[in-house]
């Protein structure tokens, strides 16, 4: 009986893996912020600036969960919302509940953005979405939306 | 052992049942994804650009941008425009011969950063219309692709706000991009100059979209008054976030 119990947990163990629980939006401030641009690890660090209510970003934005999900052993996938703070429970969370987003959310609460915005690149007038993927090597910025095969060609070279 | 053989069996059907369901519920994601994104197959091939970002960074960032240069810098001549306003007539920079330049904005009804500046946007012309700097706000985007910043959205917005400005609609989208508006709000101000409207200024009204008390820095009031003053503009483009303009 007790190796059965034992059996069954190991089962819902597996099956807690399989399905990654729904991503909740956790707050940053700019110091956060920066921690989150210096990141550096073993992995690759794909970093998307988005917001609900930029429609090319939620259009985009399942190519990005995929992705997450496919090669969750080799990428950080990191969803940066510029959404306002006060709508985290009101909009953000209901809206990664709906469209099953398990990539780790954060919402950036800090309307600076004149301030921060030069330092992720030099080049970023503020449209959303960007992207940022880096590894331990070199680092690219991009100032346009993916689909999922050009998001997962560009991924590839980074690995 | 028999007990074993059984449990064993259980467990071999659970697993079975757990990884079958697993990619039951993996698929339904993918199907989902397909419907959520329509335009999967959209080319960019003719737009995308490479460019090498300068080495200000530590570490040597590349851009890759969806935009080719396009659009006005500081000091450029910037091109006269007629547009249909709110009230049906057209307007053009030409229709103010008294003005001293325009604080021309790119703006939306949809955008919420947008919308956090429409009082703002309202008090800048009650303050500058009268010194010769009047506001022209200019809807850039697509009401297909936005159905809110439709022409007809835009008289109920203009009304409901009491704009004290023209709110003009870039029917066709011929005019943003020759400005190089790439988001909402985006301000250009011009000053006129021999007859040519000359841009010195781009960029974001001030550096707080959400709370006008917390502003730190007055971008387009600091700009407005070193013209008025015949100063030179300490701050001449900034950015900020905003709302991509949907072609």
């Amino acid at each position: 009986m007790k190796r059965f119990i034992i059996l069954v947990l190991v089962i819902l163990c597996c099956s807690c893996k399989e399905n990654k629980p729904i991503a909740q939006a956790q707050k940053i401030d700019r110091e956060q912020f920066l921690e989150v641009l210096e990141q550096e690890g073993g992995k690759v660090q794909v970093i998307n600036f988005w917001a609900t209510w930029c429609a090319p970003c939620v259009e985009e934005l399942p190519a990005f969960e995929q992705m997450s999900r496919e090669y969750s052993d080799e990428i950080d996938m990191t969803l940066i919302s510029l959404d306002d703070v006060d709508l985290i429970e009101k909009k953000v969370n209901p809206f990664l509940k709906e469209n099953e987003i398990t990539a780790t959310v954060l919402l950036l609460d800090d309307p600076y953005s004149s301030e921060w915005i030069p330092m992720v690149d030099p080049h970023w007038d503020g449209a959303i979405p960007v992207t940022l993927i880096k590894n331990n090597s070199k680092s690219r910025f991009y100032n346009r939306t993916f689909t999922e095969s050009e998001l997962e060609k560009e991924i590839q070279s980074f690995l | 052992m028999k007990t074993l053989k059984i449990l064993t069996g259980v467990v071999i059907i659970a697993l079975i049942v757990v990884f079958a369901t697993g990619s039951i519920n993996f698929g339904e994601d993918r199907e989902n994804f397909y419907a959520a994104d329509p335009k999967q197959e959209r080319d960019y091939s003719e737009t995308q650009k490479l460019e090498q970002a300068p080495p200000t960074d530590s570490d040597q960032t590349e851009t890759i941008s969806s935009e080719a240069d396009f659009g006005y810098s500081i000091g450029d001549k910037a091109a006269n425009f007629r547009l249909q306003n709110v009230d049906g007539e057209y307007v053009s920079l030409s229709d103010y011969p008294d003005a001293k330049g325009f604080i021309v904005i790119f703006t939306t009804n949809h955008c919420p950063y947008s919308v956090a500046y429409e009082d703002r946007i309202n008090d800048l012309n009650k303050k500058y219309a009268s010194q010769g700097f009047p506001v022209i706000a200019i809807n850039p985007n697509n009401p297909q692709a936005y159905p809110e910043d439709s022409f007809e959205n835009m008289k109920v917005r203009a009304k409901e706000k009491g704009f004290t400005f023209p709110y003009l609609f870039d029917n066709g989208q011929k005019v943003y991009p020759q400005y190089g508006a790439t988001k909402t709000p985006h301000v250009f101000l011009l000053e006129k100059e021999k007859g040519d409207h000359i841009v010195r200024y781009i960029g974001a009204i001030d550096d707080n979209y959400k709370n006008a008390d917390k502003v730190k820095n007055h971008f387009v009031e600091d700009a407005v008054d070193a013209l008025l003053a015949g100063e030179e503009i300490q701050t001449k483009t900034t950015v900020a976030i905003g709302c991509s303009i949907k072609k």
